[in-house]
């Protein structure tokens, strides 16, 4: 969001309280966003949004990602959500096909992008948001993503990290991210 | 990327053990189960329940793909 903004894109930040698939289909419709970015919880069919509550499901309104590029940070999304996206007309869709995992120091859970177990997993998947922003395509802001991962990984491997949690969790993420177009 | 390989006592140990060298600051968000500090994933993992099962087979492909990642270094030679 802070890309979007230094860019002056605009940004529809439905968060908390209005993520909720009313709030996302009715904006969906009145706004016609070109990106749309989904963070939170997931399956392989739907992804969910304030409290729990489904706010995309397949065989639910998922034409109104017709010609958008939409990516989905939740566990699963891309086993079925993220097909039936794009053979709904989307113009791409990337997400994962395994549960997105990472680890955080409990005593830095409200400052993630501080977090040093935390920031490599995060800063790798924004990257695809970042890179959409910026106008790249779809398969492009996947690849930023991917070989962010690979950057992070090989970091974590020469590094004198106590643990290789972290790298860990790179390599699931970055082997369960997949693109479909 | 799932792996069929049935699950043995031997990589629960394993899976176990290198979870027992995290500090006890750290937890892990695994999918809906939120977070989840070590005590509660070593519970998962030797209960092989469907989180223990992912945490499982995450350590054990990064295990197997450590002879791929390791990047090249320079290594002096007589030659």
């Amino acid at each position: 969001m802070n890309e979007a903004r230094r860019r002056s894109v605009e940004v529809i930040d439905l968060e908390k309280e209005k993520a909720t698939r009313d709030k996302v289909e009715s904006y969906l419709k009145k706004k016609d966003p070109d990106i749309i970015i989904f963070n939170g919880h997931g399956n392989d069919v739907s992804v969910a949004g304030d409290d729990d509550k489904t706010i995309a499901e397949v065989g639910r309104s998922t034409y109104l990602f017709k010609d958008k590029k939409v990516y989905v940070r939740a566990c699963r999304a891309g086993k079925k959500l993220g097909p039936d996206i794009v053979n709904n007309g989307a113009t791409g869709f990337v997400g994962y096909i395994q549960d997105f995992i990472f680890p955080y120091d409990k005593d830095s859970i409200h400052k993630p992008l501080q977090d040093e177990y935390a920031k490599p997993n995060l800063e790798c998947s924004n990257q695809v948001g970042i890179s959409l922003i910026k106008g790249k395509s779809i398969k492009d802001a996947n690849d930023d993503s991917l070989k962010m991962f690979k950057q992070k990984l090989d970091e974590q491997l020469t590094s004198k990290s106590k643990n290789s949690l972290v790298a860990t969790c790179l390599l699931w993420n970055m082997m369960n991210q997949i693109v479909i177009e | 990327m799932t792996n069929k390989t049935p699950i043995t006592q031997d990589m629960i140990d394993l899976v176990v053990a290198r979870l027992e060298a995290l500090p006890p600051n750290v937890a892990m968000s695994v999918g809906g189960d939120g977070g989840l500090d070590v005590g509660e994933l070593i519970k998962r993992v030797k209960a092989c329940d469907e989180v223990g099962k992912q945490i499982i087979e995450m350590q054990l492909f990064y295990l197997r793909s450590l002879k791929n990642l390791s990047p090249i270094e320079n290594v002096a030679t007589n030659n």
